[in-house]
């Protein structure tokens, strides 16, 4: 087994150049990479044009010297055919240099790892609220299937699932933001302001207050899978051949499900954390927006609208990475929680 | 086999590996030895019925023969040779790709255990029927549709069913659909991979008085899978018992299941139940352990595992089929020691005295 | 009521009554079981033979309380056990019955035990439930047990988890669970029908033994296999269309067929005699749960059917000590032979 799973990381080598190298291509080819963006952003500064896209026919009135043109297009590789630009980024990543971002100005990697806290943070608690909710709400459905709560507790998690999450931010938001209605919550920022002066407690409750209507906007979204597949599974398991064992066995029905038909119904859930981990760090572009926080998945999304191609494959890089890890993760997963498996 | 009759299909040496795969490469670590050296003849018309305990090979050779292998396995490793004789002379069907074996598959159709998966949910019965007379006939749709009016009331269904689903029939009548798809080519040989296994008692009997009508009227020979001794027994004129992808015994029905001589059919004939209370059982030999896995097959005789009188001598070779008198085959040398050393003797006449 | 009585009156440990149990398909009832009467004798092999969808396992089920309900329903009847109707006990009650007074071993001995617990667990998880036992001493008689039924080596294995285990070891554990807590009555269904022959013989060898050295269980063992009832058990209930058809000795039965669907089964085995030759097979097939015609359940594929068995179902008559059967013609007979 320990060859297969040798195997699954030699995989990931290959599955990662594949990835890499199909962005890094698509980077070279789409219209308005940095050089272009960097070429309108010094002519605009040489002309004191204030307007942002009007100036379209001052700007091209205007030459940029040659000489610094071909600095640009150096520091990008741009000079270079796309396979030589692609290694010699390759060579730069194998020595942990994501490049600069143009935008920013600062390594990418610093860019990308300032963000990371804030992410895992909403991620993780989102996730684990996820589980914490959907588990039990799963079961006592497949223990009322076709009942009234059965019924209404669906009716519940689709309208969750069919309102975008940042719609619902904004809605929460207007609703107990201190707006119209209720003022229970703050309106948004990862902390307030004067966070460093309060007290340990004031700190933590502070913290909540902020946290608690962006998880619930991350969140809500994914309890619907998640319950669904909770339920099937243990109505699928319910239905089996040992269940009617452990009846016969005289044990009750308390024991049979919560024990005999829910251990192996959390198979199919525990192998999804692998899945997981991608997702954490993921972030949301319009959840953060909403509620103004700057986590990766805003800085995944402007990178992407103003071409900082730099930062995006950068993200792109740590983001494929953690998915082929979280797949290998989710198969130790499934080893350990399923004795049956064993992969060669 | 008597010499003037030439074989209908003659197996030799048949080998029949499926590779197993593993380590960090994924190159080949084993093999799993379903079929391993098999070899007999069967004549036109004739039945021969093959035994043996569950992952022994049967079906696998059942395939090899209907040259279904590659279809599932394309990385099957076949060995030997399967002759069969066509109008248009021997074809070796073991070496023939696909498109080779087209002309010929039309000689040789199977059944399957299973009535209800076997026939395709969403094609009418006319339809099932059919598709074999589109892939190798080239009659007219007229005479295509009498064909199947015509089959269906052979194997006893009325010919308005011609145009109902699988799923309206019961197991037995499904099996008769089945039969009826395989007759519709008129085939020489039927490969029968436990037709009446999944059937109730009183249809299995039908089912079983429909085949044997069929191979008279139609000349049919069939290769007859099953693990229901008394059945096998009934309708096949020799028996080849399989353990552990080989043929341990073979001989004619009468020899193999009144006179069986390798301990493992001594053992299998013994272990049948019989529908006779005051039958006695005490003679039974019992026989300990499990069948090991074709993957690591022991060495020497496959059965040496389970063997009440194995010795070390066993271990050493396969021990090849040989004639133990009137074209009786045993694969144990130790045959004749066989009734006087283990704890429980034969019983007169060797067993099932009704 | 039917008298159902053996000839030789042997102590009585089950009284099936009247049982009639029906599921709901897509709102029409179809009587899975209807009117089903028989006894089970201390010390007894019962057998309880019949075509697929007699009846067989819903019987059994029905005496476990096992019916899936929806859309099941045991409608009527009641089942006498130590002197309780197991059909009035409530759930506490019945739980303490189930696994320790009766337990049940089923046909898929491949899907029947958790994939994910120990054999260990799974054996002693039994006993731990119906008596006060420390882990440590349920685990040794989960050994003995285990030992007992043939598994070797069996206190290492306790360990491993089922697909470790080959179908007929599985099968073994299966019943090393049933017996664990020494019920009065084991029912087995079907219980050898996925294995290879060889190892149902073990499996068979294996049961008969059990119950030898057992004073006062009885097993009640479920097959569509006469062959099988022949071998094992000292008397046989006789199902179609969830009825007893016939219920004798075993003797009785084979010698003296009174029932013409049991004829018809008998008839339907082949035997060295008659190799080659046609088989006396039934005609037709055996209907659907809801196309069972009114009258005798048999009367569309019986040969020997008279008007009468297309109107009214016969009732169980008994035609000699402990011999029972279901059918107009011996009726007759028996009015005619009695005084
Ligand atoms: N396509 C395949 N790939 C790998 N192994 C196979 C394949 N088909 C069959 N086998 C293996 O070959 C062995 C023989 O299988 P086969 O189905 O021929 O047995 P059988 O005698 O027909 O058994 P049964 O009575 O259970 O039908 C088994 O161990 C089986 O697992
Ligand atoms: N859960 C269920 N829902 C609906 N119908 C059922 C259910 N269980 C059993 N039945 C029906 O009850 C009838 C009797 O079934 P039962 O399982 O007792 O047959 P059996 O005699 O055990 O047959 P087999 O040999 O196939 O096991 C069948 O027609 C079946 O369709
Ligand atoms: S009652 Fe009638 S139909 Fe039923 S078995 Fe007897 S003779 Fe046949
Ligand atoms: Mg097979
Ligand atoms: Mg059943």
């Amino acid at each position: 087994m320990s060859a297969y799973f040798l195997r699954r990381l030699l995989l990931l080598i290959p599955t990662f150049l594949g990835i890499t190298m199909l962005v890094f291509t698509v980077t070279r080819f789409v219209p308005g990479g940095p050089i272009e963006q960097m070429v309108m952003k010094m002519q605009m500064s040489s002309t004191g044009g204030e307007g942002g896209s009007g100036s379209g026919d001052m700007a091209t009135s205007v030459e940029l010297p040659s000489a610094v043109l071909a600095e640009l297009e150096k520091a990008y590789h741009f000079d270079k055919p796309i396979h030589q630009a692609y290694l010699l980024w390759l060579a730069d990543l194998v020595t942990l240099n994501l490049g600069k971002s143009y935008k920013y100005n600062i390594p990418v990697h610093e860019l990308i790892f300032s963000r990371f806290p804030v992410s895992i943070y909403f991620g993780l608690i989102g996730f684990t609220l996820a589980y914490l909710v959907c588990i039990p709400l799963g079961v006592l459905k497949a223990i009322r299937h076709g009942g009234v709560f059965d019924f209404a507790s669906s009716a519940t998690v689709f309208i969750g699932y069919s309102i975008p999450g940042w719609a619902l931010g904004g809605i929460l938001l207007v609703l107990f933001g201190g707006g119209s209605f209720w003022d229970l919550v703050p309106l948004g920022d990862f902390r307030s302001a004067n966070w460093e002066e309060l007290s340990t407690w004031g700190k933590v409750t502070d913290q909540l207050h902020h946290t608690l209507l962006p998880v619930l906007a991350y969140a809500v979204g994914s309890f619907a899978t998640l319950t669904v597949l909770m339920k099937n599974s243990l109505m699928e398991n319910l239905g089996q051949d040992y269940v009617r064992t452990a009846f016969a066995k005289g044990l009750p029905e308390r024991r049979v499900i919560m024990l005999h038909a829910l251990r192996n119904s959390l198979i199919p859930i525990c192998t999804g954390l692998g899945h997981a981990i991608s997702l954490i760090m993921a972030g949301s572009y319009l959840i953060e927006k909403v509620f103004n926080i700057d986590g990766i998945g805003y800085l995944g999304y402007t990178s992407i609208i103003e071409r900082d191609y730099a930062v995006v494959m950068g993200i792109l890089v740590i983001n494929t990475f953690l998915i082929l890890l979280g797949n290998i993760l989710s198969d130790v997963l499934y080893v350990l929680v399923d004795p049956r498996i064993r992969f060669s | 086999m008597s010499a003037d009759t030439r074989p209908l299909i003659s197996v030799r040496d048949l080998k029949v590996h499926f590779p197993v795969y593993g380590g960090i490469l994924r190159h080949q670590v084993g093999a799993v030895k379903a079929v391993d050296g098999v070899s007999f003849d069967l004549a036109p018309g004739k039945v021969l019925g093959l035994v043996g305990e569950s992952g022994s090979g049967k079906t696998t050779v059942g395939r090899a023969i209907a040259n279904l292998l590659r279809a599932t396995s394309p990385d099957v490793h076949l060995e030997g040779t399967i002759s069969l004789d066509t109008p248009s002379g021997v074809v070796d069907v073991n070496g023939l790709s696909r498109k080779a074996m087209m002309p010929h598959r039309s000689a040789v159709q199977m059944i399957f255990q299973d009535p209800y998966s076997s026939l395709n949910p969403r094609m009418t019965v006319q339809g099932l029927i059919q598709r074999p007379l589109d892939l190798h006939t080239d009659l007219t749709d007229a005479e295509k549709l009498d064909r199947v009016r015509a089959l269906l009331g052979r194997v006893g269904l009325q010919p308005e069913y011609a145009n109902r689903y699988p799923h309206e029939f019961s197991g037995g009548q499904r099996q008769r659909i089945g039969i009826a798809r395989a007759l519709a080519t008129q085939p020489s040989l039927i490969i029968a991979d436990e037709p009446v296994s999944a059937l109730d008692v009183s249809v299995q009997a039908q089912v079983i008085n429909l085949m044997l009508e069929l191979k008279e009227e139609f000349s049919l020979a069939y290769l007859f899978v099953a693990h229901d001794l008394s059945v096998v027994y009934h309708i096949s004129d020799r028996i080849a018992v399989m353990y552990l992808g080989n043929i341990v015994e073979l001989g004619d029905a009468d020899q193999v299941y009144r006179n069986a001589r390798h301990p493992y059919s001594r053992a299998l004939l013994s272990a049948v139940p019989v529908a006779d209370p005051r039958h006695d059982t005490s003679g039974r030999i019992q026989l300990e352990g499990d069948i090991p896995t074709p993957m690591a097959k022991p060495s020497g005789c496959g059965f040496r595992t389970r063997c009440p009188i194995a010795r070390e001598e066993c271990s050493l070779d396969i021990p090849i089929l040989t004639d133990c008198g009137e074209g009786h085959l045993v694969a144990c040398p130790f045959h004749d020691e066989a009734f006087g050393v283990g704890a429980t003797p034969a019983r007169e006449g060797n067993q099932r005295d009704s | 009521m039917t008298d159902v009585t053996n000839k030789a009156a042997a102590e009585t440990v089950l009284e099936v009554r009247d049982l009639h149990t029906c599921f709901d398909i897509e709102g029409e009832s179809a009587w899975a079981v209807s009117g089903v009467s028989f006894d089970v004798h201390a010390d007894e092999f019962l057998g309880i033979v019949g075509e697929s969808g007699s009846g067989k396992s819903v019987t059994a089920l029905s005496i476990m309380r096992l019916i899936p309900d929806p859309p099941g329903k045991i409608a009527r009847g009641e089942i006498h056990f130590g002197g309780r109707d197991l059909l009035s006990l409530d759930y506490r009650e019945m739980h303490k019955v189930r696994g320790r007074e009766i337990a049940m071993i089923f046909q898929e001995p491949m899907t029947s035990l958790n994939p994910v617990f120990t054999i260990g667990m799974q054996v002693a998880e039994t006993l731990r439930h119906h008596e006060e036992i420390s882990a440590a001493e349920a685990r040794a008689r989960a050994v003995e047990v285990l030992t007992q039924v043939g598994i070797p080596d069996a206190a290492k294995r306790l360990d491993d988890y089922p697909h470790q285990f080959s179908g007929g070891m599985r099968q073994r554990v299966m019943i090393a669970m049933a017996l664990i807590c020494r019920p009065r009555i084991l029912i087995a269904d079907e219980p050898t029908t996925a294995l290879d022959v060889t190892i149902q013989a073990q499996i068979l060898d294996l049961m008969k033994e059990l119950l030898a050295s057992r004073r006062g269980s009885s097993v009640i063992l479920i097959t569509h296999d006469l062959a099988v009832v022949a071998e094992t058990c000292q008397r046989v209930i006789v199902m179609y269309g969830g009825k007893t058809q016939e219920i004798a000795d075993i003797e009785d039965l084979f010698d003296d067929p009174r029932h013409p669907y049991t004829r018809g089964l008998l008839d339907s085995i082949p035997t060295e005699q008659n190799k080659g030759k046609p088989l006396h097979a039934i005609p037709g097939n055996v209907p659907g749960i809801l196309s069972f015609p009114a009258g005798c359940k048999y009367c569309t594929r019986c040969p020997e059917v008279i008007e009468r068995c297309k109107i009214d179902g016969p009732p169980l008559v008994e035609v000699a000590p402990g011999h029972h059967v279901r059918c107009h013609l011996v009726e007759d007979q028996g009015a005619e032979g009695s005084p």
